[in-house]
């Protein structure tokens, strides 16, 4: 399993369209933009409802369930400070509750060598410090 | 069919030396490429009158400095001082292949003659990718958090996806790798000219980014190539033949800034972009002699096969088996060494062995009887354009 208790991550820096994500996020809470016109769920955030180019765009729950669309292992470390936890899981997750919207993440709580795409995972919150939570993901472990 | 098809043609071609990394400005590898490339056209720097590029720098986090860093149009301008110049332009939306497609369109305007266009790379000392520091801004706010620094990442996602979506193998891979560096020992530009590659170091080699091991990626390198391209009627009274453009194409499609790993969105900018140079130049995929498509990273080339329509989906490292890709197989292949086997100049490399491969000026590795040469240029596919060059105008 990759030791991440070493790896100094870079803060994500809320902006105008992102700050909603943090928020709930820091309430443990997966919110994502979605279109009140035509109910599309898009991240990353953008200007725009990208499917029906609405204006009218809001974040809402989602359930933080889905799956593997697809990874990377790193074994290498380009970046110095992610060299403790190499080789690591780098996955992108497409959630039940949002298709298309997809989300970058680590796989954490499994050996790096489960990361395949299609398994089930499920949302977990990695605090960074008092004002950033990350959203993480690890095997679903509810019987689906 | 396009009305403009094949009246304009690339001419001359020049070629920087390039070293691993940067020990001299690389201003003076665009000059030496710029300058190689009007003399192989039998021409004068006072006949130039147009100048496009692309000036991006990909080593990512390091500063833009023209002349060092990057070559931009300005600093072409200081350093030729040409006395006839006319037209300029650089390009941001596509790579490198916009910035030739505008030069296509600014000789069909009439607004110059004679344009030269550039790709210039610079590779610096030390770490190529300067990561987001203490904090991530913008898009990366959503991905350097979780170690996905580099391009590489990005291409590795989507092509786990192709390979277990199509229950495929990556070790198939390694005939691209062997055979890219076979062909590179044909082209003594290129940095790994000479330098042997079998199949057992392609299977042995250390993992970067899973699927990616060393030899799926691109070495960096510091280097410049250029061309000059002008109208047919002109081209055909210069000293090179002429490599006409039957067509061109460019991706019509993008994604939000910081989406990334969606492998469609690589295949929708593939489709957009050959739709329209088939269509343009009236050929299909099976009327194609030989082929260049980018491959800065491996799997650049399965999303071009099968998304321009040489191959089903799931199907390129299939294909790319049996000898197909070799110079006298079904499809030659970056029979230059593709960006594997030159170190990383981006696609302007691919659109020069295109134009050399049909005017028949590729030397050892010219395939033979070749009409219709296909390029599918930058990097990666969501950036893409993609050109047909001809042997014989029609």
């Amino acid at each position: 399993m990759s030791d991440w208790s070493k790896v100094t991550r870079p803060i994500p820096v809320p902006n105008e369209w992102t700050k909603p994500f943090w928020e709930a996020a820091k309430r443990r809470v997966l919110a994502l933009q979605r279109c009140q016109a035509c109910k599309h769920f898009q991240h990353p955030p953008y200007a725009t409802c990208v499917r029906c180019m609405a204006i009218d765009l809001a974040f809402e729950p989602v359930s933080g369930k889905g799956a593997i669309y697809a990874y990377t292992i790193m074994y290498h470390a380009g970046d110095r400070r992610f060299a403790a936890a190499i080789p690591y899981a780098s996955i992108i997750v497409e959630l039940d509750d949002a298709p298309g919207a997809l989300l970058a993440a680590n796989l954490l709580e499994a050996p790096y060598t489960e990361a395949k795409v299609g398994r089930r995972v499920e949302v977990v919150f990695e605090p960074l410090n008092d004002d950033i939570t990350l959203p993480q993901f690890r095997p679903a472990r509810d019987t689906e | 069919m396009w009305e403009h098809r094949c009246k304009v043609a690339i001419s001359g071609v020049g070629f920087s030396k390039v070293t691993r990394s940067a020990e001299i400005p690389l201003a003076a590898h665009a000059l030496e490429a710029v300058k190689g490339a009007v003399d192989d056209s039998g021409l004068a720097l006072s006949d130039i009158d147009g100048l496009a590029t692309y000036p991006e720098l990909p080593a990512t986090g390091h500063a833009m400095i023209d002349g060092v860093t990057v070559v931009s149009v300005n600093c072409m301008m200081a350093m030729l001082k040409l006395p006839n110049l006319a037209w300029h332009v650089q390009v941001e939306t596509v790579n490198i292949g916009g910035a030739v497609q505008q030069a296509v369109n600014a000789l069909l305007a009439g607004v110059c003659k004679y344009a030269v266009v550039w790709r210039a790379m610079h590779n610096p000392k030390g770490t190529y990718q300067n990561l987001p520091g203490t904090y991530a801004q913008g898009a990366a706010q959503f991905t350097a958090p979780y170690g996905f620094g580099g391009p590489g990442q990005g291409m590795a996602v989507a092509y786990t996806r192709w390979l277990e979506r199509h229950n495929q193998s990556r070790e198939k891979m390694a005939t691209l790798a062997v055979t890219q560096r076979r062909h590179s020992h044909k082209n003594p530009h290129a940095y790994f000219c000479g330098q042997p590659l079998t199949r057992e170091d392609y299977l042995n080699s250390r993992m970067v980014a899973y699927p990616f091991c060393l030899y799926d990626c691109d070495i960096p390198v510091q280097g410049a190539v250029a061309i000059v391209l002008t109208t047919a009627d002109r081209a055909r009274h210069l000293r090179p033949r002429p490599a006409y453009i039957a067509g061109y194409g460019q991706r019509l499609a993008f994604e939000v800034a910081g989406r990334i790993g969606s492998l469609s969105s690589y295949m929708d900018g593939g489709r957009s972009s050959s739709r329209l140079t088939w269509e343009r130049s009236g050929f299909s995929p099976k009327d194609v002699d030989v082929a260049q498509i980018y491959d800065g990273f491996s799997a650049s080339v399965i999303y071009g096969l099968e998304s321009y329509g040489f191959c089903k989906e799931g199907e390129a490292l299939d294909f790319i088996q049996d000898g197909r890709m070799e110079l006298d197989g079904e499809l030659p292949l970056n029979t230059f060494g593709g960006s594997l086997g030159t170190g990383r100049i981006h696609g302007l490399w691919h659109i020069i062995e295109g134009a050399l491969q049909a005017s028949g000026r590729a030397g050892e590795r010219q395939v033979e009887d070749v009409n219709v040469s296909f390029v599918g240029a930058s990097a990666p596919i969501v950036q893409g354009t993609t050109f047909i060059f001809v042997r014989e105008p029609y």
